[in-house]
């Protein structure tokens, strides 16, 4: 996985600390990473819960395609959180203790944007959210038969 | 510092709670049996309870005599967990289906059960992951599911078709049906007719490319595709500039089921508006097969005969809604729709020849549609900036909410919108997945009413109609009790004598209905279920509760056991 550039330190002080500006942190100011894709197609990636920070670390994590992910969930913080992550078939949860390591398989479809969080407590409205942004193209079979059209 | 705690992989969420993970399984439902599905009352095997679309059940237990007494046997909560796509417009719109003694369900967000129809305990779950981001014009909702060969089919919201396990919920396979990036997205039920499943599309807002599509049920493989907008050269393509790029963005979704005539062969699926809504200057013609009943030939998915309701559309009046299918006393195969603009339709189905149109309204004034069925446009937006009131508004005369027909009455029982609105031209580039409707739309706040309207569709005759203080927001089921139920925009739950329209009994579901109840019956108990759960595009058909109760529960009523 790599990481490009954090948001978060572009916003104003303390939006990104817990108990500073607000009480919490500001929903979704994680930084960006990109999943890694091995030959096969499957995807892995490590997002990791950093002490007092009450975020997933990278908050958005960008697969190239939608398919399947190996995630990797860590948590450094001295606290004990979990993740419900998205899911065809479920949502997929992993209990998360204070210095705890799991994993999370998961199928999904791109392209979008699907949110997860933590659902221990108040941790998603104090900021414990991620996304998973999925980018690419719906297969030619399933495009529209006309022209290329304009995109925003 | 030590090593990590080893916290495992993660699990289902299901597996922490007390769902069984399976249903038992069922007796095959196929196309000879759903041809059949009148014959097997205490089952409710297609979305609107059979082909032709009557919404009509022979169960008669619960009767007008004995309606006071019904009351809720169970309840089911859907709820959800975390961010779901449109969260603040979802609704929970779906027809339950019902197989011996088995429901199965679809909710928002791309959610389908299997319940136990008699306990309404939760067998499986089946969720699937919509992204929060993806377009919606009309809220978070999808319409119920189809159910055979094993299986139970659904679509999405980010526009795959999925077939499911029915006894597990385990997923068979997944076909990406639509172009999310374009706008394209799937809220309909599918209906199984043969060996295929028939999904039309959604996405009406966005300057799609409208189509119906045929699947494999087995397999999931596409067997044809049906666009609704014709090419440059193909049948139609007169009615749309021949020199422009209008056709390629021209709406004409199929986003409600089509009704099916098994003799025929013939599907009669409504489409959508054109695109953009409410600016025509870009689209000049009639802009085919925007806002018609088209009849498509179910094996090679050919368009046999079409009828438009609103020609070079300029009001937002989709003709999704059903078809309609009954027969006259003197033989003639007939088909009935209440469209948006305010008109029912008689059409012969065998040829889409026009018997008979009248109002179904109290309202019109967008155009005049005469008995030969002339149409002329009299207030639409035409200039730039310069607002334009009309009615009905573009919610319609009657929204894609269903009418019943009942054959003991020989009437049809239509919810009504009595809401206008005003729409201003503002003139837009096109751009995929950006809302194109060419207009800024203030739906009325105040002046409105609804009413259950019992027409004659032979004589066009309103023998009763129930009156409203809101537009009514749900479809009308119809029995052999003498009974037409429906749900209303404020909660409650009622049963019309059939033959009268007097209310015979209510029950408060605390959050309004926009679904479509289906009835029932176990070990000869008769049951009626409805899911509530106000929302959807509410701003568009009743925005003066837009700040009601919302809610996502599914309630089933019996009569006392005593």
């Amino acid at each position: 996985m790599t990481t490009t550039d954090d948001p978060s330190g572009k916003l104003a002080d303390g939006l990104h600390r817990q108990n500073a500006t607000g009480l919490g942190r500001l929903l979704g100011s994680g930084g960006v990473g990109h999943a890694e894709e091995g030959p096969d197609g499957t995807m892995t990636a490590t997002v990791r819960i950093p002490e007092d920070e009450l975020c997933f670390e990278p908050g958005t994590l960008i697969l190239p395609h939608g398919g399947n992910l190996e995630l990797t969930l860590i948590n450094d913080d001295k606290n004990t959180h979990c993740a419900v992550l998205p899911h065809n078939g479920d949502p997929k949860i992993i209990w998360l203790v204070n210095h705890s390591k799991g994993t999370a398989s998961l199928n999904l479809d791109g392209p979008g944007t699907y949110y997860y969080g933590s659902t221990t407590g108040n941790d998603e409205g104090r900021g414990l959210t991620g996304a998973i942004v999925i980018g690419g193209e719906v297969p030619d079979h399933a495009k529209l038969d006309r022209p290329p059209q304009p995109r925003p | 510092m030590t090593d990590y705690v080893d916290a495992g992989a993660a699990i289902p969420q299901m597996q922490l709670s007390a769902i069984k993970g399976s249903a038992p399984a069922t007796g095959n439902v196929d196309h000879d049996r759903i041809l059949r599905a009148r014959t097997e009352p205490e089952n409710w095997l297609t979305y609107y309870g059979t082909f032709d679309g009557q919404r009509y059940s022979e169960l008669d237990q619960i009767s007008k005599d004995n309606v006071r007494r019904l009351s809720p046997a169970w309840v089911f909560q859907a709820g959800s967990t975390g961010m779901q796509a449109g969260a603040s417009t979802y609704s929970f719109e779906a027809c339950p289906i019902v197989v011996e003694g088995v429901m199965y369900v679809s909710g928002p967000d791309g959610r389908c059960w299997a319940l136990d129809a008699k306990t309404g305990a939760e067998l499986w779950r089946y969720k699937h992951a919509s992204p929060y981001d993806v377009s919606l014009c009309c809220g978070n909702v999808n319409r119920g599911v189809a159910v055979g060969h094993g299986k139970v089919y659904m679509a999405t919201l980010n526009a795959h078709v999925i077939a499911l396990d029915a006894t597990t919920g385990e997923k068979v396979w997944d076909t990406t049906a639509g172009d999310v990036r374009a706008g394209e997205s799937r809220t309909v039920a599918p209906l199984l007719v043969k060996d295929m499943v028939i999904v039309g599309s959604s996405g009406g807002e966005f300057g799609t490319r409208g189509c119906l599509d045929a699947f494999d049920a087995d397999t999931g493989e596409r067997r044809w595709r049906r666009y609704m907008i014709p090419k440059p050269g193909e049948p139609g393509s007169e009615t749309w500039p021949d020199d422009g790029e209008a056709w390629q963005r021209g709406g004409a979704n199929c986003w409600v089921t089509p009704t099916y005539d098994p003799e025929l062969e013939l599907l009669f699926p409504g489409t959508g508006n054109p695109a953009p809504d409410f600016d025509g200057g870009v689209r000049p013609g009639d802009n085919l097969y925007t806002d018609s009943v088209v009849a498509v030939d179910v094996n090679t998915g050919e368009i046999r005969w079409h009828y438009q309701f609103t020609p070079h559309d300029l009001w937002d009046y989709d003709s999704t809604m059903e078809n309609l299918l009954f027969d006259a006393p003197d033989g003639r195969k007939l088909m009935a729709h209440a469209d948006k603009n305010g008109y029912f339709f008689v059409l012969d189905r065998t040829n889409g020849e026009l018997v008979r149109v009248f109002p179904f309204v109290d309202r019109i004034t967008w155009g005049e549609i005469s008995p030969d069925g002339k149409v002329t446009p009299k207030l639409y937006p035409d200039e730039e900036g310069v607002p334009v009131h009309f009615w009905p508004g573009p919610a319609g005369g009657k929204e894609w909410t269903h009418m019943s027909y009942s054959p003991q009455t020989g009437l049809v029982y239509i919810p009504v919108q009595e809401v206008g609105a005003t729409a201003t031209r503002r003139r837009r580039e096109f751009k995929e997945s950006i809302p194109y409707w060419g207009a800024g739309v203030a739906v009325d706040l105040e002046d409105f009413y609804g009413f259950v309207s019992a027409v004659d569709p032979l004589t066009g005759e309103e023998k009763w109609r129930w009156r409203y203080e809101y537009p009514m927001t749900a479809s009308t089921l119809v029995t052999a009790g003498g009974l037409v139920f429906v749900g209303l925009a404020t909660g409650e739950f009622i049963a019309l004598d059939a033959a009268t329209g007097e209310k015979l009994w209510q029950f408060q579901c605390g959050s309004g209905h926009h679904s479509s109840p289906s009835t029932y019956s176990i070990d000869g108990r008769q049951y009626v279920a409805v899911p509530t759960g106000f929302g959807g595009w509410v701003e568009g058909f009743t925005p003066g509760l837009l700040g009601a109760a919302s809610g996502d529960s599914l309630f089933v009523f019996a009569l006392p056991e005593d």
